[in-house]
């Protein structure tokens, strides 16, 4: 099993934390995917809309997350920085199994985890 | 069983369908290919580990040009493993880059080798015994490899002529008037790649240089020539002298007949039928 099949998997383990998925923020490749990960096959391209209207729109600074969030569902994708071109952490939260915040948190603290 | 009474690879037509019988097979091979720029192929129990050509950075061109790891510290790493079989293990236990990192590393040349190589037909190939290779992956099937290379040149399909071209062509900054502001505003990775903009690299130098995947660079030169920060230089080909059948050109056109010279009349001030600037008081 690869490194990063076992770092995702971890990262499911997380309470609600139902689907992750290791995406190149460039050029959208997948370098891991586990669980259900439907939601984030169109993450990277939403990041970057995000990340353009965003500088278009005056903000400074660079992405650190986009939140998608439907009545059931948190699409969470987290912005991995790296030597070398960004990541994106891509997760499917459940909301009636927690709550964004702790989502976040426990998933920053796997983003860290995940290039050992 | 595998059957090893036949050599793989000699029936096959193109080079999914020699992976793809190489995956059925379960082999472990090296598949050299031939051509300009050619290239090699890295098959582990039938999946492809990684992929090598001219045409994009290998992992240890992202490793060196990116900063990531020194030269010293690289030429250590294969002091240390002279037969070069273990060397991302050596890389990962001297703690010169992560195992994560490494797998990321070593996944993005294998793709990006597989567009560059994508990009060009080769002459044919040569299926050889397996040869030692640095990488750190479960290995990719033929048919993700192939839905991969699609979903990339479907990306810059938007683009004017063929993505081989775009790939070859040599790209260089737009008038130096319209670049400050704009510039400023722009990601750090966008500005290395203008940096490394000079008339001469094509987007395969520009990737070398920064030590970053060719796909990667040609998704921010599209992103450049969208902005109108970067554009193609001059084609690189010097131009054959035109063979055409000369044609008599046109004959000299007879004087204009008695036409007057254009005055120009008081109180009117119409432009000068040759495009002479106008005189405005």
């Amino acid at each position: 099993m690869s490194s990063l099949d076992v770092a995702l998997g971890d990262a499911l383990k997380t309470q609600g934390i139902g689907g992750a998925a290791l995406l190149d923020a460039v050029t959208g490749l997948s370098y891991g995917e586990l669980g259900d990960v439907s939601g984030s096959q169109d993450a990277c391209e939403i990041a970057d809309i995000a990340r353009t209207r965003l500088h278009q729109a005056g903000a400074e600074g660079d992405l650190e997350s986009v939140i998608v969030t439907t009545a059931t569902r948190h699409l969470v994708t987290l912005q991995v920085s790296r030597t070398g071109d960004p990541l994106l952490l891509c997760a499917t939260v459940d909301r009636n199994r927690t709550n964004i915040t702790w989502a976040l948190r426990d998933l920053a603290r796997h983003a860290d985890d995940l290039l050992r | 069983m595998i059957d090893e009474s036949t050599e793989p690879g000699t029936g096959s037509r193109n080079i999914p369908a020699l992976l793809a019988e190489l995956r059925s097979r379960k082999q472990s091979r090296t598949v050299r290919l031939t051509g300009s720029p050619g290239g090699t192929l890295h098959l582990r129990d039938g999946l492809v580990v990684a992929m090598e050509t001219p045409a994009a950075p290998n992992v240890e061109s992202l490793l060196l040009k990116s900063g990531r790891i020194t030269e010293e510290a690289w030429s250590a790493v294969c002091a240390a493993d002279t037969t070069h079989d273990r060397l991302a293990e050596e890389l990962v236990a001297q703690e010169l880059v992560g195992g994560g990192e490494l797998e990321i590393i070593s996944l993005s040349a294998l793709f990006d080798a597989a567009f560059a190589l994508s990009l060009s037909r080769p002459d044919g190939w040569e299926v050889t015994d397996p040869v030692p290779v640095l990488y750190r992956n479960p290995g990719i099937t033929p048919e993700r490899l192939v839905a991969e290379i699609s979903r990339r040149t479907e990306l810059l399909a938007d683009r004017p002529g063929s993505v081989a071209e775009f790939a070859r062509t040599r790209m260089q900054l737009a008038a130096p008037a319209q670049l400050p502001g704009a510039v400023g505003a722009l990601p750090a990775r966008l500005q290395d790649v203008l940096t490394n903009t000079d008339g001469r690299r094509t987007p395969r130098d520009i990737a070398f240089a920064l030590g970053r995947g060719l796909f990667a660079v040609m998704l921010d030169l599209r992103r450049l020539l969208a902005l109108g920060l970067v554009q193609s230089s001059a084609p690189v080909a010097p131009q054959r002298p035109s063979t055409a059948t000369r044609t008599p050109s046109a004959p000299v056109p007879a004087p204009p007949a008695a036409v007057p010279l254009p005055r120009r009349l008081p109180g009117r001030n119409t432009p000068a039928p040759t495009g002479t600037p106008s005189e405005t008081p």
